[in-house]
């Protein structure tokens, strides 16, 4: 089972590499404009760019080339794990996510886990005492963080504590202390429905008959619970902690351009302007394996968690 | 396993990672500047203001703030009778980050690989580079004048021959200056160091970090909180909050960058003066000031901004904004104006593109009022929000009607090298569009042999000539505004943008 | 209004409420959402103009009650769009199962891999300044989401006896959609319509303060907080319009779909 588990998540693996480099490799060539200029633009700036250098700029890279050649160029680098260099920096485009999906994947991982310590409580708490004032205000705040922009709570906790007490600073990166408001903002974002999440399916749990007849059966309200209503709340709450994880990587421009974090969302937005086709491809083909490698945390855990699968495995 | 173990665990990995990860930075010794210019590698023809900004790197020649060229690593120069050799004497007792002297085979060295690379070096006529017994020598096949201003430029400082690799790409960058690279993490980050043996006054302040900041916002916050000493391009929208700060104060100088109206001169519509006149006089130029860019007295009625010294002619009389005038040229030229406001003539809409780019913010703000003020004459524009590539693009496919675009006149101090090339060496990608006049290409070649006092007048009639045709309709001069820290002792500031200027601050203790 | 609890009576009022908002201001004030006015920024509110006028001297309250239907006919084309395609093609793959199914799943799985925001930069950049080319990207990222849930479903539904009874009856497919499987669906696909909708506006918001989709003088909900973000402190009442419009719209689909009631 773990094996198989292991297996085709592999295969998955090496599939959306190829699927997901050629999709955008081809997206991009549908862009109107002419690449030249705005490589020339992303590398001289606005106040250089001008048709000498988009000329330099076409010589240099052999953009004459025709799409298809560009692309077995790239299959062929792909192939030897060689991701390419960037067509406006010209580092090497592993070192250049490196460096800045290194930074998201950091914030992502910090505020997921916070989350955790946010949602988890509450969610419990919640659920345990429905209807309860905590669970009516908790419910009152989820949706009042949903409905906002996150850049508004971001704004909120640099205005208290980077501004009124002059805890932490603005902006930047650096430290942790660096990492601390961003990651927050991020985390009472996800909160917001992770906990809401949590509170159901303990509500559902508390409510079903097997955890009535363990309760019945004599176990204490503190057994019944660690060992039957935790494996199955954890369940769908892990599967959801993933997929929150995996959009989070990529839903957090807002953060990273208000609190200056050099992230993906924002090397993404510059080399598409910048027509930074191998900068897309590589940052694609890295955001689609971690979201298999993601899925692949999700079933071990979800493996571990639930007997039924391990028992599968046995047989 | 408990929940409550897992969150404790997950707890205290939280608390040890913001332990481990803590770094304490010495703030009584590192000035931090804010600003929103990205730059992405060592490369000086793409990234060289970085370096020449943080005092790494350092030209031949320097520019003051007043636009007049001075000696930095070049201690004098001479100019053949006939201005086509010019040979440069190194500063002695000067050496690189990594401990070479500087010679004149390095200097070459330097700018052969720069001379390599696409930029404004590429406008120079040159003939011949090479060092002669310690001197450099420039060989041109014609007289150029701006070649010092040329040669003051970022992506002409000198580097030593250490920072290259086989291909000539920098890969370890190391210049001359007061400062040193510490930390590089593009795009976001520099961090420099004072470097001790440095040949001019050694710097005060020990630790210099810059921090790319995206938002206009989070960067005013930045100077509000004190985490930043310096930050650059504040925008409107935070000025009055900064200035009731009293940790911060603004400093506020014109830079020689103008916002304008590009516009196609072939186009049907507009290949006449006195429809360029008419949508110059439609222009709210003072609203625009006041209102939207939110700096007083930054309305332009000329090209050159007061920060290019005789360019600038004081005398040209501030002209209101004038609809009625607007419309009566108009009607001169046959638009009538049709029921629905917009103008008409044979059946033809008066409609037009204007493109702009995202990459300055507010040029989307100012073609929105732009727009705006237009259509009160009847002048039907519609915005396109483009890439900066679009203007030199759509300028050589002639798709080009109008475009709102922020010129920076200063990238060479003296202006004249950008004017050459916009009107005699067929660029101008970002200057006048299908445009020329025999008399101003005279003056400018006259000017290219020309000093003193006829200089002055030769200038003067350019400059004149630009504001009466209005190849080009400016709209406003730029002015940099600057946050400054109150412990900040002795703060500077170049027009140019070509250097920062900290290794002549210090702190106040 | 039948079968709706109290929540979903105060969500359809608070949202009938928007509508008829951006209704009045079409019928009654009928302000132009371009006409500036510079030297009157930041007007406070008056009779002619119950909002105040924004950083241009514009009127808020046309300027919002364009916003309100230009955003509520783009988050709702989008929802519409995303929820036909994720519904029918969900069906397709676990009706047909086969060769059918591996290829929708097989596409699927490329566009949960494929970074969203990839898919919608790059799609704002092919017709640049069009909002419907946004609002579609954003409709093909969420129609992952239905036609996962509508996938399961029919997989397990397929296969009880009341479906199997029906098409031993030769009942068409349309009856056997209306009669079994929509009665099914239908509380999850109007759940995560609900949400979708909010979803769709706070999604252009976070793309435009990466300065893709601006178009002046349009008015979007999502655009104008972005364009009105730089005056929170010089006109926080300004950037406050957007923002509790797009609260009270989420918060209204999110009270339709019945999430508050839990």
């Amino acid at each position: 089972m773990l094996i198989k588990i292991l297996g085709r998540r592999l295969a998955q693996a090496v599939f959306v590499a190829w699927a997901v480099g050629t999709l955008t490799f081809f997206l991009m060539n549908l862009l109107p404009g002419d690449f030249a200029y705005r490589i020339a633009a992303g590398r001289y700036g606005y106040d250089y760019v001008n048709q000498a250098a988009a000329d330099a700029v076409r010589a240099e890279l052999g953009l004459d080339r025709s799409v298809w050649l560009q692309y077995l160029d790239w299959f062929r680098d792909l192939l030897r794990f060689n991701l390419g260099d960037s067509l406006v920096s010209g580092n090497p485009v592993s070192q250049e996510l490196a460096h800045q999906l290194g930074h998201s994947l950091q914030l992502a991982l910090f505020a997921s886990l916070l989350s955790l310590l946010i949602a988890v409580p509450l969610g419990l708490y919640a659920g345990r005492q429905v209807g309860s004032a905590l669970d009516r205000a908790s419910l009152f705040i989820s949706v009042l963080l949903r409905a906002q922009p996150v850049f508004v709570i971001g704004l909120v906790l640099v205005l208290i504590f980077a501004l009124q007490f002059q805890l932490l600073p603005v902006a930047g990166f650096g430290g942790s202390r660096y990492l601390i408001l961003p990651a927050l903002s991020l985390a009472l974002s996800m909160a917001a429905l992770s906990s809401r999440m949590i509170r159901n399916a303990t509500h559902q749990v508390l409510g079903s008959s097997y955890y009535q007849f363990a309760r019945f059966k004599g176990l204490s309200e503190q057994q019944a619970f660690t060992h039957h209503a935790q494996p199955n709340i954890a369940l769908p709450v892990v599967a959801f902690i993933g997929i929150q994880a995996v959009s989070l990587i990529e839903g957090i421009v807002m953060i990273e351009s208000l609190f200056s974090w050099p992230g993906i969302g924002h090397a993404l937005a510059h080399a598409i302007f910048g027509r930074d086709v191998p900068m897309i491809q590589g940052a694609a083909l890295v955001m689609g394996l971690l979201f298999v490698l993601i899925n692949l945390l999700v079933d071990l855990c979800c493996y571990w968690l639930d007997p039924r699968q391990r028992e599968e495995g046995l047989q | 396993m408990q929940i409550k173990n897992i969150l404790a665990v997950v707890g205290f990995a939280l608390l040890a990672w913001l332990l481990l990860d803590y770094q304490a930075v010495d703030q009584q010794q590192t000035l931090t500047i804010g600003g929103p210019f990205e730059f992405t590698s060592q490369d000086l023809s793409k990234d060289g203001f970085m370096y020449t900004r943080m005092q790494v790197a350092e030209a031949l020649v320097d520019v003051r703030p007043d636009g007049s060229l001075i000696p930095k690593l070049a201690s004098d120069w001479l100019v053949s009778d006939n201005g086509l050799e010019w040979r440069f004497s190194l500063r002695s007792g000067v050496s690189f980050h990594d401990g070479r002297p500087l010679n004149a085979d390095a200097v070459v060295y330097s700018l052969q690989k720069a001379m390599a690379k696409p930029g404004v070096v590429q406008q120079l006529p040159l003939e011949r580079l090479y060092a002669d017994a310690e001197q450099v020598v420039v060989e041109l096949s014609r007289p150029y004048k701006p070649l010092l201003s040329i040669l003051a430029h970022y992506s002409l400082a000198i580097l030593s021959p250490s920072s290259y690799d086989e291909q000539g790409q920098v890969v370890a960058l190391s210049g001359t200056g007061p400062y040193q690279v510490a930390l590089l993490a593009p795009p976001h980050k520099l961090n420099v160091r004072r470097f001790p043996e440095y040949w001019g006054e050694a710097a005060s302040i020990e630790q210099v970090h810059y921090l790319t900041g995206h938002r206009a916002e989070s960067r005013a916050l930045q100077a509000q909180s004190g985490q930043a000493d310096l930050i650059y391009t504040l925008d409107p929208a935070s000025l009055d909050l900064l200035e009731r700060a009293d940790n911060v104060w603004v400093h506020s100088q014109s830079i020689p960058r103008t916002v304008l109206l590009k516009l196609n001169n072939a186009h049907p519509y507009l290949n006449n003066k006195q429809t360029r006149q008419a949508l110059s006089l439609a222009l709210d130029r003072e609203g625009l000031s006041e209102h939207v860019v939110r700096v007083p007295d930054s309305a332009a009625y000329q090209l050159f901004p007061p920060a290019l010294g005789h360019w600038h002619l004081s005398e040209l009389a501030e002209k209101q904004r004038n609809l009625a005038l607007a419309g009566e040229l108009l009607k001169q030229q046959g638009w009538q104006l049709g029921s629905d406001g917009v103008l008409e003539r044979e059946g033809e809409r008066f409609r037009l593109n204007l493109v702009t780019y995202a990459d300055r913010p507010e040029l989307t703000v100012l073609a929105t009022a732009i727009q705006a003020q237009l259509a009160e004459i009847g002048v039907e524009v519609e915005v396109v929000v483009d890439n900066s590539s679009a203007i030199p693009a759509r300028h050589h496919d002639g798709t080009l009607e109008l475009a709102l675009i922020a010129r920076n006149y200063g990238t060479l101090s003296d202006p004249l090298a950008l004017l050459v090339d916009d009107h005699l060496q067929g660029g101008g990608d970002w200057g006048p569009m299908n445009w020329s006049s025999p008399s101003l290409s005279e003056l400018l070649e006259s000017l290219m042999s020309s000093d003193g006092e006829q200089d002055r007048q030769l200038t003067r009639q350019a400059a004149l000539l630009l504001a009466d045709e209005l190849p080009l309709i400016p709209v406003l001069f730029y002015t940099q505004q600057v946050a400054v820290n109150q412990r900040v002792q002795n703060f500077q500031f170049d027009p140019f943008e070509l250097n920062y200027r900290v290794a002549e601050m210090s702190f106040a203790n | 209004m039948m079968g709706l609890n109290t929540s979903q009576r105060w969500g359809f009022a608070l949202l009938f409420g928007l509508i008829a908002l951006a209704g009045a201001e079409a019928l009654f004030w009928q302000g132009d959402i371009a006409l500036q006015q510079l030297d009157a920024a930041f007007e406070g509110p008056s009779l002619a103009e119950p909002f105040g006028r924004d950083h241009f001297g514009r009127s808020n309250f046309a300027r919002l009650a364009s916003a309100l239907r230009t955003s509520l006919l783009m988050a709702i084309c989008s929802v519409a769009l995303s929820s036909v395609l994720g519904v029918a093609l969900g069906m397709a793959a676990g009706w047909k199962r086969g060769a059918v199914d591996r290829t929708l799943s097989f596409v699927v799985n490329v566009l949960l891999a494929l970074p969203g925001l990839i898919l919608v930069l790059l799609f704002g950049a092919l017709i640049p300044g069009s909002f419907a080319m946004l609002y579609l990207a954003i409709s093909l990222v969420l129609w992952v989401d239905y036609f996962r849930l509508i996938r399961a479903r029919t997989i397990s539904l397929i296969r009880s006896p009341e479906v199997e009874a029906s098409r031993l009856y030769g009942f068409g497919v349309w009856y056997i959609f209306k009669r079994h499987l929509w009665p099914n669906f239908r509380k999850d696909v109007y759940t995560l319509s609900c949400f979708g909708a909010g979803n769709a506006v706070l999604a252009l918001a976070s793309i435009g303060f990466v300065y893709v989709g601006l178009k002046p003088p349009h008015a979007e909900l999502g655009l104008m907080m972005v364009e009105l973000f730089p005056y929170y402190s010089d006109a926080p009442w300004v950037l406050l319009q957007p923002l509790c419009a797009v609260i009270c719209l989420v918060l209204s689909f999110h009270m339709i779909a019945g999430t508050v009631d839990e």
